[in-house]
């Protein structure tokens, strides 16, 4: 009986110390086991593939979905780019929260699950800090960013002058209103200045045109983040100053504009809702013709704007310059968001190639083409075939020179991360606009002058 | 001496099939438990590697000043508390209907469940639409009924938005105290009832000294589960409002998920991890105890 146990023993043994192994082995490239939102198949196309010598590369991309891509441009564009490279792509898309959760741990624990990542504005200067991303410099050829949008290519570059990433989404925002319904109220023109907002709203609200004035997108989220960047941009207000030193709570510009969403929500002009909505929600509420202004637009929105199966204000909708705190003053925010190949990547060269294809002045024409995507060559702004197709963009141009970025600080998201409590207390009427600002900046002390 | 072998060996036997299970349970969680803890004496900011370093007790002398994280506590207690003693109450008042013969008592057995069965994201996603303030349910009922003028938004008010939070958690977890309490009620031999009624026991007489006697047993390890349980909620949150308005719904579990994924701050997010283990862990053994000395034998 005795010797009979001393096998199992042993293979027990075996089994622990095997187990033990396989847990110190170095972990293999990650493979991506969650089910994308979209479908990732290859899709069938008209062009034959042709017979594999060697298994094709796979690189995994992922990105979050562009709002205006309702056909499928982007995916598209990938099975288009695999058709021609040979390079397969293993494509993750989902809403831009849900990319972030991923790929930001991922970069910060040094995975190489991604070859190519979404890179939002908001995290150059963290990730330029701690050496995520790779530079780009060594794959592009001399000249490669003329004809692109300077401010751009600067936004992804990090301060040794390297760029790291390359914009596929130009989310710059936009101040559109719903002409019917402002001529309704009897206005010919859009307001010049946030005054002139506040008037027209409560004008046309009292003469029953329009149920609010804005249906902000104000819930807690990082969302109203972007939200307090572009009032106070508008404001001419400003967060921190060269050195990463506290603007924010000393600026009475900055200040304004956090009373001015305020008092938005107390008279009535804001919706009361807008303080549980996203942006998703609040711009289908606009579609809706539930309200007169959407200052905070995407440039597809006016593309959503004349598809009646989304839409209900078909014809109604222009664009105008961002009504400022006074006349000469118009600002918007620039949302920009990049594809970057991670430092331990193991495809940088196919990570490069999709990039590249993806971002080439021909695809950046044909997705404007089909989705409204705003370019980010310059040429294409007067390309004739994209001018007869969006003869707004001239309107856009004007904007595009005022545009900003959010706040370049490697806490960005401590940063976001307290505005976003603080804020939302004032918003839902727990502590007043100066209140916050300063509560916003004891949470943040520790990061007084670091940038 | 035969028997002595007998008994080694069948020991050794079990020693042998218990140690792939005891590599794997002490691999997955008492490795990452104690590494965890380590991690949370240090200073850890992935996006700022240059400021790591062991601090000691740095990370929990700073929760006790942090705002942020007091708020959530008392969030969390608040949200686990009311939530027990509701879904005690309701539990037990839906398992003595359902331990009544009626018709259609299997069908509504099998229904009860349901709430309970759902995928959480699932329930939270549901709730999400039903209070939505311009499509709701929520509004849509109360209107009907003449309750309310107009669609109400009841996610925006941080009093309003907590207590539905509540309510969406305790439709779910409830169905769980009636599984326990069921089953424990049909354990009951009718015999003591019928000595109680001889005995002259009025109904309430009988549910307050007989009934609810036996249960409390039962009712004190759903309680405690379900205590457990709160602590841990986070999709809940999450998903309706993001633990808004003003943090009004900012869960422990919601805030540590934030200090760690979205700040990067690893250490502080364990230390965080680790006090909440700590707060959980008192009352748990009051409660543990307590349950094991109500215990009746029948």
């Amino acid at each position: 009986m005795k010797k009979s146990v001393i096998p199992l023993i042993v293979l027990s043994l075996i089994v622990a110390v095997t187990l033990l192994l396989s847990g110190c082995a170095a972990a293999p490239t990650p493979e991506v086991v969650e089910e994308p939102t979209k479908a990732v198949e290859v899709a069938p196309t008209a062009t034959p593939e042709p017979e594999p010598e060697a298994e094709a590369e796979t690189i995994t991309v992922i990105f979050p979905q562009h709002e205006a891509d309702l056909s499928g441009a982007f995916e598209a564009r990938v099975r288009e780019f695999e058709a021609q490279s040979g390079v397969k792509v293993e494509l993750i898309q989902a809403n831009w929260d849900s990319i972030a959760d991923r790929v930001v741990p991922e970069m910060a624990t040094g995975g190489s699950a991604y070859d190519v990542v979404e890179f939002d504005n908001g995290w150059v200067a963290q990730w330029c800090g701690a050496g995520w991303t790779t530079p780009l410099d060594q794959y592009m050829e001399a000249g490669y960013t003329d004809g692109m949008i300077p401010g751009l290519v600067d936004l992804f570059s990090c301060p040794d002058g390297t760029v790291h990433g390359f914009v596929w989404n130009n989310d710059t925002r936009f101040f559109m209103y719903n002409a019917a319904k402002l001529a309704e109220a009897g206005f010919d023109a859009s307001p010049k200045t946030v005054d002139e907002l506040i008037e027209q709203s409560k004008a046309a609200q009292e003469a029953g045109v329009v149920e609010y004035g804005m249906a902000p997108f104000w819930e807690q989220n990082w969302s109203l983040v972007n939200e307090l960047h572009f009032w106070a941009y508008t404001f001419g207000g400003e967060f921190v100053d060269d050195e990463g030193c506290f603007l924010f709570n000393k600026d009475p510009n900055t200040l304004a504009a956090v009373q001015f969403m305020i008092d938005t929500l107390e008279s009535g002009v804001s919706n009361p809702a807008g303080l549980t909505y996203g942006q998703p929600a609040s711009q289908d509420v606009f579609l809706k013709g539930g309200s007169l202004f959407y200052p905070q637009a995407i440039p597809g929105l006016l593309a959503y704007a004349q598809d009646d199966t989304v839409s209900d204000v078909v014809g109604q909708i222009k664009v105008a310059l961002v009504p400022g705190a006074t006349p000469d003053l118009s600002a918007s925010l620039t949302l920009p968001e990049a594809l970057a190949i991670p430092a331990n990547s193991q495809h940088k060269e196919a990570a490069w190639k999709y990039i590249e294809f993806m971002t080439s002045y021909e695809t950046n024409k044909m997705l404007a083409k089909e989705i409204g995507l705003l370019p980010i060559w310059v040429d294409l702004y007067t390309d004739p075939e994209l001018t007869a197709l969006y003869p707004e963009w001239a309107e856009f141009s004007a904007q595009l020179e005022t545009a900003r970025g959010l706040s370049t600080v490697t806490w960005y998201g401590d940063f976001a991360d307290i505005a976003m409590s603080e804020l939302h207390k004032a918003l839902t009427g727990g502590q007043g606009a100066q209140e916050a600002l300063d509560a916003m900046a004891k949470g943040l002390a520790e990061f007084e002058c670091v940038r | 001496m035969q028997d002595r072998v007998k008994f080694s060996s069948q020991r050794g036997l079990g020693l042998a099939l218990t140690i792939p299970t005891l590599v794997a349970v002490f691999g997955t969680v008492l490795v990452p438990f104690v590494n965890s803890f380590w991690l949370s004496l240090h200073r850890r900011d992935i996006g700022r590697p240059h400021l790591d370093g062991f601090i000691g007790l740095g990370n929990y002398l700073k929760l006790l000043q942090d705002d942020r994280f007091l708020n959530s506590l008392e969030v969390t207690v608040v949200f686990s508390v009311t939530s027990v003693i509701l879904e005690l109450m309701l539990g037990v008042a839906i398992a003595l209907v359902l331990n009544e013969k009626f018709k259609g008592r299997g069908f509504v057995r099998g229904l009860i469940i349901l709430p309970w069965a759902m995928p959480s994201i699932v329930n939270a996603a549901m709730w999400q639409w039903i209070y939505n303030a311009d499509h709701g349910a929520l509004n849509a009922l109360l209107s009907q009924l003449g309750l309310i003028d107009g669609y109400k938004v009841w996610l925006a008010n941080p009093l309003t938005a907590k207590s539905l939070i509540i309510l969406a958690n305790v439709w779910k977890e409830t169905p769980f105290t009636v599984l326990l309490v069921l089953a424990a009620l049909q354990g009951i031999p009718d015999d003591i009832f019928d000595a109680a009624k001889v005995d002259g026991a009025s109904a309430w007489q009988r549910f307050w000294t007989v009934t609810l006697r036996l249960l409390t047993p039962v009712i004190m390890v759903a309680g405690f589960l379900q205590l457990l349980w709160g602590f841990q909620t986070f999709e809940l949150a999450y998903i309706i409002t993001g633990g808004g308005p003003a943090s009004a719904n900012e869960l422990l579990a919601l805030r540590i998920y934030t200090q760690t994924f979205n700040s990067l701050r690893f250490g502080y997010g364990a230390s965080i991890a680790y006090l909440t283990g700590l707060i959980i862990l008192i009352p748990s053994i009051y409660y543990i105890r307590a349950a094991y000395r109500s215990v009746v034998e029948y």
